[in-house]
């Protein structure tokens, strides 16, 4: 049904929810969303559309709709590889990319959590603990979050191992306290 | 020529040749590089807040006069989104409130435009001491090396690659998929989606007929090589594609040892294709 209508004016902008979960998504990724036409160019440049339950182009419908729990589940947000050839191409100026980063934001600010998501937070805490990414440490926690995750990141570190390319050492910047305070100012929304 | 360098996290870890050969390669363009004071990460492509981001890599752009040199296309493409963004006024006076050198403004270069530019003209040209001798190389681009567009090549049709390897004596194949993502930011959480891209990726470098494929990225590097084998145990299928940094490829003609390079320490050996090169140059001073 809602396919069929105007963008923005199916029954769920009707509900606070879908109001506040439409403006909140369009405020984090740019004005610039309203203006989508749904010509689909995002979602046919899209690396990872055959993998992907929903496309590009559809996420941002449910978002103008205010769709907000068919949004919140769609997998394609966590199979975004951010290779920007949507938001190089989308004719009317829109970052598609910035919507998917919008929802991935706002589904881990409502306390709801995947193996994705894990990711995500994994990665951006140790930046925020350290002020650098150890790829060996992220190796080793990563599988205790998404267990099916553990043989290929083995395979890839015995691969890696006799070439000395693991660096077992983890050493903090100096400015991590200049880093936190990045973090606490722009994390205020 | 002196540059700011910022090397990003995996420099010093699975992108290690990466960053021996950017720096022996820029010693041997007569470019010095001083290694930006206590970088931070730049998010790569984890960092949902896009303000966050920004200020990431705003605090690395600050910390330096010089106009600033990466070698990873993650690192550029955001140090370039941030540049951009910078220059809305509400942003930047929100981010330099936070920083401890304020940002004022900055230009970004990827290593393969120092080079580039390294080679530029006669000058330049006499610097390619071992030439490619005609190998045949296909110029994997990625995704973020032109992306988001104003950076060193068109975002659709990119040819800086086939420029490069011409200049230094290679032959660039057709290469259809080269811009295909290589799915290398989901790897960890959506491992057989990548295993795929990978494969995709290197059948068409294997049917363009290249004998080597280069790469300008230390993620995309570490999913075309070293994922290479675990890619070809499980499927059952040959591919054996060395896969080399831009910076090791223009290395080598610029005479430069395969120590200095760390051609040991790819996954598909990087060693052959010097010997290749090698054989090809003493050959042809033979005729």
């Amino acid at each position: 049904m809602a396919e069929t209508e105007a963008i923005g004016s199916g029954h769920h902008m009707t509900n606070q929810t879908g109001r506040e979960f439409r403006d909140l998504a369009i405020r984090l990724a740019g004005d610039e969303v309203k203006t989508c036409i749904q010509c689909g160019t995002c979602s046919s440049s899209c690396s990872t559309a055959h993998l992907m339950d929903a496309s590009i182009r559809k996420l941002v419908q449910l978002v103008l709709e205010g769709r907000k729990e068919e949004a919140m589940a769609c997998e394609s947000i966590w199979l975004c590889t951010s290779c920007l050839l949507c938001t190089v191409r989308c004719p009317r100026g829109i970052r598609p990319k910035a919507v998917v980063s919008a929802l991935r934001q706002i589904f881990e600010q409502e306390g709801r959590r995947n193996k994705d998501q894990a990711f995500e937070r994994l990665f951006m805490d140790q930046i925020k603990s350290c002020g650098r990414i150890s790829e060996f440490m992220l190796s080793a926690v990563y599988p205790l979050k998404n267990p099916l995750s553990t043989v290929p990141i083995m395979e890839m570190g015995i691969e890696l191992m006799p070439k000395g390319k693991i660096a077992w050492q983890i050493s903090c910047i100096e400015g991590i306290s200049e880093i936190r305070r990045i973090f606490e100012e722009m994390d205020r929304q | 020529m002196k540059l700011a360098y910022y090397p990003g996290c995996v420099a010093r870890s699975t992108g290690k040749e990466y960053d021996l050969s950017t720096r022996a390669v820029a010693q041997a363009l007569g470019v010095e590089l001083e290694e930006i004071s206590d970088w931070n990460c730049c998010g790569a492509t984890h960092c949902s807040n896009q303000d966050l981001a920004v200020a990431l890599s705003a605090r690395n752009l600050a910390r330096t006069g010089l106009p600033v040199m990466t070698s990873c296309s993650i690192c550029y493409s955001n140090l370039r989104d941030a540049a951009i963004r910078l220059q809305d006024r509400t942003l930047r006076d929100r981010v330099n409130r936070v920083l401890e050198v304020k940002y004022q403004g900055s230009t970004i270069k990827h290593v393969l435009e120092v080079i580039m530019e390294g080679l530029e003209g006669e000058e330049g040209g006499k610097r390619v001491v071992v030439p490619l001798g005609g190998l045949r190389v296909a110029p994997y681009y990625g995704c973020l090396l032109t992306r988001p567009k104003g950076g060193i090549d068109s975002p659709e049709q990119p040819q800086v690659l086939e420029s490069l390897i011409r200049r230094l004596g290679g032959e660039p194949v057709e290469f259809p998929l080269k811009m295909l993502c290589c799915g290398g930011p989901i790897f960890m959480p959506q491992d057989g989606a990548t295993s795929e891209s990978v494969l995709r990726i290197l059948r068409s470098a294997r049917q363009a007929g290249a004998e080597a494929v280069v790469a300008v990225c230390p993620l995309c590097h570490l999913m075309l090589d070293a994922k290479q084998r675990l890619a070809e145990a499980k499927s059952g299928e040959e591919l054996g594609l060395p896969v080399l940094y831009v910076t090791q490829l223009a290395g080598i003609a610029l005479g430069l040892g395969p120590d200095e390079l760390g051609l040991e320490m790819n996954s598909v050996s990087a060693l052959e294709v010097a010997e290749e090169i090698y054989r090809r140059m003493s050959g042809e001073q033979q005729c």
